[in-house]
């Protein structure tokens, strides 16, 4: 037995017989069981992609403590894998958790793909190829060829509305587990392959059978839901929130330094509004974010010392 | 470098090379352009034989060859006597992408062939009909405003012309001008190619149901429900229609009436059309046996394996039924004794129906090669690539 034989017998028969069964109890309709089938494979892989979207997080959480590590072992190498590797394993983050999940997924992406191909079997070619993957229940067997006419789709040929479909919920996907760098390089690096994928991908599905844009479709829009109830709508909606937390870090950054200072010396820190690239508001005008405002003085915090590192001064 | 940039990147390259796995792997064995497995037809020493239409190959976007093709065929010695081109003139497909901006001349059925002129039902929706006196050819959508595939082949009786539709219908066309005679809607795609014995035609359907109409007006005498899509060309013996079905059984009904007279049940889709002889079903079926069973009472008289799904059809030759495994075997099976014994081994893909005259027999493989073998001795007479 080749691994073709296994493949087909562990992955594709399963897939093929089940997405057949689908559509004879979902009104002989394929798209429905399209839609079906994705929801059930994304929940049956829950566990995985929330390990794979916890480890991200967890990644992103560290990244204070990388950079310092960076930072401070930049002309060692050696040294700085130690310190990271170290890093990695007090907090209990693998590297390897970003991505190992979303590799074991691949496969059965892949067989729910070629699945989805293999059953649209609009050719007489694809049809006698199709036989040798059925099971030999008689349900199977009677409910093929299936129907291609979902909605408004040929399910065996592009299309375009779908296409932008697939982009955007690609897009949103994307942003919602993106978050911006520092590095306004990197940023740019990172914007261009946020717009980059889903244009490929809007591209590709014009060329591809609809039936698997569906699928496309639906997986995205499961995923986002998953990304959200785990991180919320992340850098999708830039707002307030996010820069309160970039001001919360610089403004513990402050009070540590003030806290390190010798009594009596002299500590120059810029505004926040200067810092933050806020310098457009009028002075005195109100801002926005009403809810995130702080001391204007570094000195007004050093008076109550009481409180302790990181604390923030109740909203007012 | 930013850790946050990091694994956003990472995440793209993995979504990347997801891309690339379903393009490169995913796509493996599928294939999306219709390329067709037609089989010849011979008349008066000729063999008239419409070649695949293979894709170039290559990587993401293979562009599939367009134009299809009629070649003639000297049989007593495998030279080629002539070629017409069938331009693809069909409908758009799309053209976004990779996607083609037009169908391939692709052709599943059998070219038809009565007095002078040869005729081709194409993937593209099209009928064609070319002289072989004059090479000249005509050609027009069965459904014009709605273009869609033939995947049978034509029927030829007295000046009609009598094939069946992707789009539901079965249409008579006058053989000279093409004209429409009448239609029939089914409810359900044809793919299956008409039978016409006396004034009755026989076409199954989509739609699980094995029709008699009326050849003269295309009028329903009868219909035969099944539960499963009818692809198969139907067999008409001694008043009976033998019809294979995706229910995976083989149906003898009765011609007059549409009444059941048995049925037999295999393991998989019966594709290609039976033969009968001495009174006995050959029917060869896609779980790579082929049964005989008793044309009267539907009783098995034996099966052959051969190893591998047969969709070509059968022919009888002499007193053997000649049939070809998917997998490129060639078999006899002697009707006195059923007893099965192998010709020849082409080691190519085999799903056209295979032709027969004197005592040889010609295959056209997947590869498209076509090779003319001696019925007794399996010896290949001569072999010529036909692309």
């Amino acid at each position: 037995m080749g691994i073709g034989d296994i493949w087909n017998l562990i992955a594709m028969q399963p897939v093929i017989n089940t997405l057949i069964v689908l559509t004879h109890y979902l009104f002989n309709n394929f798209g429905l069981a399209i839609i079906v089938l994705t929801i059930i494979v994304n929940a049956a892989m829950l566990p995985l992609t929330l390990k794979q979207v916890h480890a991200s997080k967890a990644m992103q959480a560290l990244q204070p403590k990388l950079a310092e590590i960076q930072k401070k072992y930049a002309k060692d190498k050696q040294r700085l894998a130690q310190e990271q590797m170290k890093l990695y394993k007090e907090s209990g983050v693998s590297p390897a958790g970003c991505l190992l999940p979303l590799v074991v997924q691949m496969p059965v992406w892949i067989a729910l793909y070629q699945s989805i191909m293999h059953v649209l079997a609009v050719i007489p070619e694809n049809l006698l190829g199709l036989s040798k993957y059925l099971y030999s229940w008689p349900i199977v067997y009677s409910t093929l060829p299936l129907e291609n006419h979902f909605l408004w789709l040929n399910l065996a040929t592009g299309d375009m509305l779908l296409a932008l479909l697939v982009g955007g919920t690609m897009w949103v996907q994307q942003k919602m587990i993106m978050t911006p760098g520092a590095d306004p390089k990197q940023q740019q690096q990172a914007s261009m392959m946020l717009w980059l994928m889903p244009m490929m991908f809007a591209f590709l599905t014009l060329s591809f059978p609809s039936g698997l844009a569906l699928f496309w479709v639906t997986s995205n829009v499961v995923r986002i839901g998953i990304q959200y109830s785990a991180t919320g709508w992340g850098a999708l909606v830039k707002a307030a929130p996010q820069k309160k937390g970039e001001r919360d870090k610089k403004y513990k950054q402050r009070i540590a330094e003030v806290e390190k200072a010798p009594e009596g010396a002299e500590i120059v820190a810029p505004s926040l509004t200067q810092e933050e690239g806020l310098s457009h508001e009028e002075p005195g005008s109100e801002r926005q974010d009403r809810g995130g405002g702080y001391p204007k003085s570094i000195r007004a915090i050093r008076r109550k010392p009481k409180r302790g590192r990181g604390h923030r001064p109740k909203r007012r | 470098m930013n850790i946050r940039s990091n694994i956003a990147l990472k995440v793209c390259l993995a979504a990347i090379l997801l891309l690339a796995g379903l393009t490169l792997f995913g796509c493996a064995g599928i294939r999306s352009s219709p390329e067709g497995i037609s089989g010849g037809v011979i008349a008066d020493g000729t063999l008239f034989l419409c070649p695949s239409v293979k894709q170039a190959g290559g990587l993401g976007c293979a562009s599939p060859q367009l134009e299809g093709k009629l070649v003639a065929v000297d049989i007593s010695n495998g030279n080629r006597l002539w070629e017409v081109s069938l331009e693809a003139s069909g409908p758009t497909g799309g053209g976004y992408g990779c996607a083609q901006s037009a169908t391939p001349v692709a052709i599943y059925g059998n070219p038809a062939v009565a007095g002078d002129l040869v005729y081709i039902a194409g993937y593209n929706g099209r009928i064609y009909a070319v002289s072989a006196s004059t090479r000249l050819s005509q050609d027009r959508y069965v459904n014009e405003a709605n273009p869609q595939p033939i995947i049978g082949a034509p029927a030829v009786v007295g000046d009609r012309l009598y094939l069946g539709s992707a789009d539901g219908r079965v249409y008579a066309l006058n053989a000279v001008s093409l004209e429409k005679e009448w239609e029939f809607q089914s409810g359900g795609k044809i793919w299956s190619t008409p039978v016409i014995d006396g004034n009755m035609l026989y076409i199954g359907s989509f739609n699980k149901k094995l029709y008699a109409l009326d050849a003269g007006d295309g009028a329903k005498k009868w219909e035969f429900p099944t539960e499963g899509a009818i692809i198969a060309t139907p067999l008409v013996y001694d008043n009976t229609v033998y019809i294979g079905s995706f229910d995976r059984c083989l149906y003898a009904v009765d011609a007059s009436d549409g009444s059941l007279k048995w049925k037999f049940m295999a393991d998989s889709w019966f594709w290609a059309k039976p033969v009968i002889c001495n009174n006995t079903i050959y029917a060869p079926c896609l779980d790579g046996k082929v049964y005989a069973l008793d044309a009267e009472s539907g009783e098995k008289v034996a099966d052959f394996d051969l190893g591998s799904p047969i969709s070509s059809s059968p022919v009888l030759a002499g007193s053997s039924v000649v049939i070809a495994s998917e997998e490129g075997k060639v078999f006899a099976v002697d009707t006195g004794s059923n007893q099965l014994r192998l010709l020849s081994e082409l080691g190519e893909m085999v799903r056209a129906p295979l032709c027969t005259s004197d005592e040889t027999i010609y295959v056209y493989t997947g590869e498209q090669n076509l090779y003319a073998l001696n019925v007794e001795s399996g010896v290949k007479s001569w072999s010529l690539a036909i692309k």
